[in-house]
């Protein structure tokens, strides 16, 4: 009750100077606003970028060369598609080659030691100039297995893919994503046709129909040809890659683990923490992408959180400067028996109370500022329950902490010294 | 008639600095109960400061001071709050009322304070006696100053105190206003509050029972 009555109290009294108390919670609700708007917008970058992933299909594992590490890779401006995590040419990992052979891609393949796999390719990655319209074109170039366009979807629209014979022969076969067909070859038939990479003639056999862009890479920029030839071509004994399919979502843990044992005992490696690969799941790129993103919007959302402690110093200084002006306020309040703590609770209540309508008209702002970025930055920012509790969390914390000194000094004043005060 | 207040040898010594200024220089006072006491004295006499240390707005330098058989010289600055709140009612010469709010939630400013349960019926009541009924609802700057003495007398009234403090209460008011005022006192001391007014005209000292005067810091007349 007693609450019930200071809390309108303060309400009346944060009314009487609307545009003061307005002026006074503006620095709040851009600080609130800013936490709020980025991290929505880090929220949907987030989402953004896990869907995409997501299309890299959740059964698939791909094995990496090297000990743990982050994906890296990314593509050069020149080169279009490619999967962004395999190197250009060579291998990956620190300087190292390969250590993931022709022999590894067989062993994985045998079903008696991983019974969880459906598929498994051995990829080895480079690119090729060709001309588009005159000009000169860097083409990624994938050599895979077969199976390779089954794990990832993707459907032929002319000719024929590669076979197995094709791969043990290392026949110069290439099978182009429709891009490709439709910049190199225009309107004319690409099957059959001749084109270099390296010192190699390869034969265009088949098109692929028009795939999503799925994951970091296009597979419609990319020219796919057989893993071994694609050795053979590059001067490359190893793969840069591999990736493989658990026949199932429940059987991804298992398959991964499978793995691990079967390229550990293959290249006769006792610890796990010594493993010259790794091997990573959807998942395991979805919280690697989690963490830095992550760690970005929190970076983001720290530097806005500055301007939220300017804002509670603007808060502070009001309440000093209301506490002059109220003096005699406050000793008439003591005159009729307030306590101490009763002057206490009455300030400290204005001001939480004014932070905390800073607070809800920031996340307002921090939504619509979040909306309005969205327009040109092409994803959804996602307004979380959880930052919306930390923004009125924070807002009221700063209320409290920095209405806590103008509370005390009205607070300790002392009745006579007030009455007097002119 | 039961004593309520009584002073001992009450001291009060400003210092400002390396000067003292004595204020009080060892009043000694009884006050019955239900008593309509005037304490007087030109400017500078002292008088504000004793009525301020029976107010227990102020702490006097030594001597004690009983309210009601209790020594409470020497109680702690919440206690002196709840003592303000329950049995003392105050009434200033000016800047009586929170500003800028209404004549009811000023008369009930004092229950927000308060233990007790005061009803705003109560309120309305006490509004009543002082004839503002029809005012209930103006802000504290749309009254007059004779207004403004009477809604500080209802709120003074709120809690039901045993006495009633009044510092130069019609000091700002006109002589009919000033005649009314004093009249609602007369009328509150009838019923049984013990009433003490400090003032400097002899006009309005008239309408107390007793009248103490007050010379550099001493009770010189009775």
């Amino acid at each position: 009750m007693k609450l019930y009555v200071m809390f309108k109290q303060s309400l009346k009294a944060i009314f009487r100077n609307k545009g003061r108390s307005f002026l006074t919670i503006l620095g709040i609700i851009i600080g609130i606003g800013s936490v709020i708007a980025l991290i929505s917008l880090g929220n949907g970058v987030k989402a953004t970028i896990s869907d995409r992933i997501a299309t890299l299909g959740t059964t698939n594992l791909t094995i990496m060369p090297g000990g743990q590490r982050n994906f890296g890779g990314g593509q050069s401006s020149s080169q279009r598609g490619g999967p962004g995590f395999s190197q250009n040419e060579g291998p990956s990992g620190f300087g190292n080659t390969s250590t993931l052979t022709v022999d590894d891609l067989k062993s994985l393949q045998d079903k008696s030691k991983n019974p969880k796999l459906k598929a498994v390719t051995g990829d080895i990655s480079g690119s090729t100039i060709l001309k588009v319209s005159g000009e000169d074109t860097r083409f990624s170039v994938l050599g895979t297995s077969v199976s390779y366009f089954n794990i990832h979807n993707l459907n032929l629209k002319s000719g024929a893919l590669y076979t197995d014979n094709d791969v043990q022969s290392k026949t110069k076969a290439a099978v182009l994503g429709s891009e490709v067909a439709d910049e190199v070859f225009g309107t004319g038939n690409p099957l059959n046709q001749t084109f270099m990479i390296e010192n190699d003639t390869y034969k265009v056999i088949g098109v692929l129909s028009k795939a999503n862009e799925s994951g970091f890479g296009n597979p419609n920029a990319q020219i796919f040809v057989p893993n071994l030839s694609a050795m053979a071509t590059f001067g490359n004994n190893n793969f840069n890659s591999m990736t493989a399919q658990a026949i199932d979502d429940n059987s991804v843990d298992q398959a991964k683990t499978d793995i691990q044992n079967t390229l550990l005992s293959a290249h006769k490696i006792s610890e796990a923490k010594l493993a010259d690969f790794t091997v990573f799941t959807s998942r395991d790129l979805l919280s690697t992408v989690g963490n830095v993103t992550g760690i970005l919007t929190s970076l983001l959302a720290g530097i806005a959180a500055i301007s939220l402690v300017v804002g509670g110093i603007g808060i502070m200084n009001i309440m000093l400067v209301s506490v002059t002006e109220r003096t005699r306020e406050i000793g008439l309040r003591k005159a009729v028996g307030a306590r101490t703590i009763d002057i206490l609770e009455q300030f400290i209540l204005e001001a939480v109370i004014l932070t905390l309508v800073g607070g809800v008209l920031g996340i307002g702002l921090g939504t619509i500022i979040g909306k309005v970025a969205a327009r040109f930055v092409g994803f959804a920012p996602i307004v979380t329950l959880s930052s919306v509790f930390l923004a009125v969390g924070v807002s009221s914390a700063i209320g409290l902490i920095f209405g806590i000194y103008p509370a005390a000094k009205a607070a300790r004043l002392d009745p006579i010294e007030t009455l007097r005060y002119e | 008639m039961e004593g309520i207040i009584k002073l001992k040898n009450i001291k009060k010594i400003y210092k400002t600095g390396e000067e003292e200024t004595p204020a009080l220089k060892g009043i000694e006072l009884a006050i019955k109960k239900g008593e309509f006491m005037a304490i007087m004295g030109p400017s500078g006499s002292g008088k504000s400061t004793l009525m301020h240390i029976l107010g227990l707005l102020d702490h006097p330098t030594d001597g004690s001071y009983i309210l009601d058989n209790k020594d409470i010289s020497k109680i702690s600055k919440s206690k002196q709050a709840n003592i303000r709140n329950k049995q003392i009612g105050f009434v200033f010469q000016q800047f009586n009322l929170l500003p800028r709010t209404t004549v009811l939630d000023n008369v009930m400013l004092p229950t927000i304070y308060g233990k007790q349960k005061i009803t705003e019926t109560k309120a309305r009541e006490l509004i009543k006696e002082v004839g503002l009924t029809d005012r209930i609802n103006y802000k504290s700057n749309q009254l007059s100053g004779g207004q403004i003495q009477r809604v500080a007398i209802a709120r003074a009234l709120i809690m039901g105190p045993s006495i009633i403090l009044a510092d130069e209460p019609t000091g700002n008011l006109n002589t009919k206003n000033s005649k009314e005022i004093m009249e609602i006192f007369k009328k509150i001391n009838k019923k049984g509050a013990t009433i003490i007014l400090v003032t400097h005209e002899a006009d309005i000292a008239k309408y107390a029972d007793r009248i103490i005067e007050l010379k550099d810091g001493q009770i010189v007349e009775e």
